[in-house]
């Protein structure tokens, strides 16, 4: 069941004559989870900033073409509702969080919606633990890392209950490892809440093995748009020059050079085990 | 760096912490109308000292040593004009430079009394709790988010502040170089970073706002509520006696000056 679809998307911030993207026509389905990935200006952000709401409501500009999430129909609906469907993480954490608290700030859009406060309780205490920052909850955000900000962000838009979550980089202010931590934790909401996820990243090599599927953005432009693996061995993701797997790379060199491993690898563990099973295959 | 720590709020519990931010308000404004009604040294020196178990209790003396000796120049200059102006206008009865040292005293020691009680308050409540009590004495959400966003934003601020000093320095930047007005000027290269950034920052998180449905209902819940306790109404009854005695004592009981018992 389809979750999000735009057709023929296109935007111009207000000030500006050329549009930040065009003629974008996506489906994404209820549960998937997708990423979002292309050079840097290519038009990710702003994309986001459509599914729920702040273009064209907070942002003004020319939006074009038809864009309906969660059944809504985005510039018919304010933020503030839209919000309640897609709940979008930003790159820096720093300024995404308001309260002097953690759990003050989890607490806070449940606040925005008028909850009864046993109900804000209760949600807070949930998506701390899903977040696994309830020993946290006390911290004021300063006394944070990087990667424990961003889950405290994770865990604010969780606990309203969204049925899309969308992340725009929001490992980049972190060091591999807490980036690492950040991919578990969103793919622990995918796979066990069946939340549907959008992720723009440029860390392919980590955050590629969580994705159902693979959507390269290009100078405003969508220009793939399909299974990881496919994405990954077509020649145009790397002329495009997005960060494109390794263990693809190494594949296709092998490939090249006339060793065809079979299937298509997108992490190292992967691509280490078929090599094995190749070489144990060419001895035997 | 230092002079923001103090924005670091530390969560500590006490019972001075834990008390409604009101009622530690109201016994401000008490303390407040005391010093006010006095203007002897006797009086005075007992409200100072009489505070001090309240310091102690909440745990707070090295903070409150730290805001006293801030205003220690303060309170120089306080007692330096009265003994100026009292003995330039002697003629009046304050005849004697004991009674005028006294009354010079009295009033440092009114400012240093207001100077307690303040730091009392701000150091034993959280800005979480002040914003609280702000929103449910009826000011509006929006002034008390404000409020307590610009609390939690000094320390990053305080933070960026110190990297771009640091890049202009490594850019060859001289701070501390010239008079005064070219310091001012040096500045320059430090501040519009800061600006800019400010900017952005604040954009960002309008955005943020906007995507937690800021503005959803026109009735917002808070997580907290403050209720009062048994021991807050202890306090409020203990500042209302403070100041129902304050003003029995000041109308009528004649205090007497500390040199004329001293030298009886
Ligand atoms: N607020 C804005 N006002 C005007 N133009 C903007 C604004 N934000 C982005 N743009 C422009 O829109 C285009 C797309 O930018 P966008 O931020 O969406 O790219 P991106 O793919 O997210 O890049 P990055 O990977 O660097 O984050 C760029 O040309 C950028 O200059
Ligand atoms: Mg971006």
């Amino acid at each position: 069941m389809e979750i999000i679809r735009t057709e023929d998307l296109t935007y111009t911030y207000p000030i500006s004559s050329k549009p930040a993207f065009r003629d974008v026509s996506i489906t994404i389905d209820k549960g998937e989870f997708v990423l979002l990935t292309g050079p840097s200006g290519c038009g990710k952000t702003t994309l986001c900033r459509c599914f729920n709401g702040l273009i064209p409501h907070f942002y003004s500009g020319k939006l074009e073409g038809e864009i309906m999430v969660a059944g809504l129909r985005v510039p018919d609906h304010p933020i503030h509702e839209l919000a309640q469907h897609v709940g979008l993480v930003f790159q820096n954490p720093e300024n995404q969080l308001f309260a002097l608290s953690v759990e003050k700030d989890v607490a806070f859009g449940l606040e925005n919606l008028g909850l009864p406060r046993d109900e804000i309780r209760e949600r807070v205490d949930w998506a701390l633990k899903v977040t696994g920052i309830y020993d946290l909850k006390d911290r004021a955000p300063y006394e944070l890392s990087g990667g424990q900000q961003q889950r405290v962000a994770i865990a604010s838009i969780l606990a309203m209950r969204p049925e899309v979550i969308v992340l725009d980089e929001p490992t980049s202010f972190l060091d591999p490892l807490g980036a690492q931590k950040i991919f578990e934790v969103i793919d622990r909401l995918n796979k066990r809440l069946g939340i549907t996820i959008i992720l723009v990243e440029h860390r392919l090599d980590l955050a590629s093995k969580y994705a159902d599927r693979v959507i390269i953005m290009n100078e405003g432009r969508v220009v793939l748009n399909g299974r990881p693996r496919d994405v990954f061995i077509s020649d145009e993701a790397q002329l495009v020059g997005v960060g494109i797997p390794k263990a693809t790379m190494l594949y296709k060199l092998l490939r090249e050079n006339g060793i065809e491993l079979g299937r298509v690898p997108i992490t190292a563990e992967e691509a280490s085990q078929m090599i094995r099973e190749a070489l144990t295959h060419d001895r035997g | 760096m230092n002079m923001f720590d103090g924005f670091r709020f530390r969560r500590v519990s006490s019972p001075i912490h834990d008390m409604d931010p009101r009622v530690k308000f109201l016994y401000v404004l008490v303390i407040f109308a005391a010093a006010v009604l006095f203007d002897q040294l006797l009086p005075l020196l007992v409200l100072f000292v009489a505070q001090m178990p309240l310091i102690l209790v909440a745990g707070v003396k090295r903070e409150c040593m730290r805001s006293m000796r801030g205003s220690s120049l303060f309170a120089v200059i306080i007692f330096a004009t009265n003994m100026l102006s009292l003995y330039l206008y002697s003629g009046g009865g304050y005849g004697s430079i004991p009674s005028i040292i006294e009354r010079s005293l009295a009033m440092t020691f009114r400012f240093m009394v207001l100077v307690e009680s303040f730091s009392i308050f701000f150091l034993t409540t959280s800005p979480d709790h002040l914003g609280l009590a702000l929103e449910q004495s009826g000011v509006p959400f929006d002034l008390c988010f404000a409020f307590t966003t610009a609390i939690r934003f000094v320390p990053v601020m305080a933070e960026e502040a110190q990297t771009i000093i640091d890049a202009q320095k490594a850019r060859g930047l001289e701070l501390e170089r010239g008079n005064f007005i070219r310091r001012v000027k040096n500045y320059v290269p430090v501040l519009i970073p800061l600006l800019v950034n400010s900017i952005r920052r604040s954009l960002e998180l309008a955005e943020a706002m906007e995507s937690r449905a800021w503005g959803a209902s026109p009735k917002r819940t808070n997580l907290y509520v403050l209720k009062m306790k048994r021991s807050d109404y202890y306090m409020i009854i203990t500042s209302l006696i403070i100041l129902v005695l304050a003003a029995y004592i000041r109308l009528y009981i004649s205090i007497p000056s500390i040199y004329e018992l001293l030298s009886a």
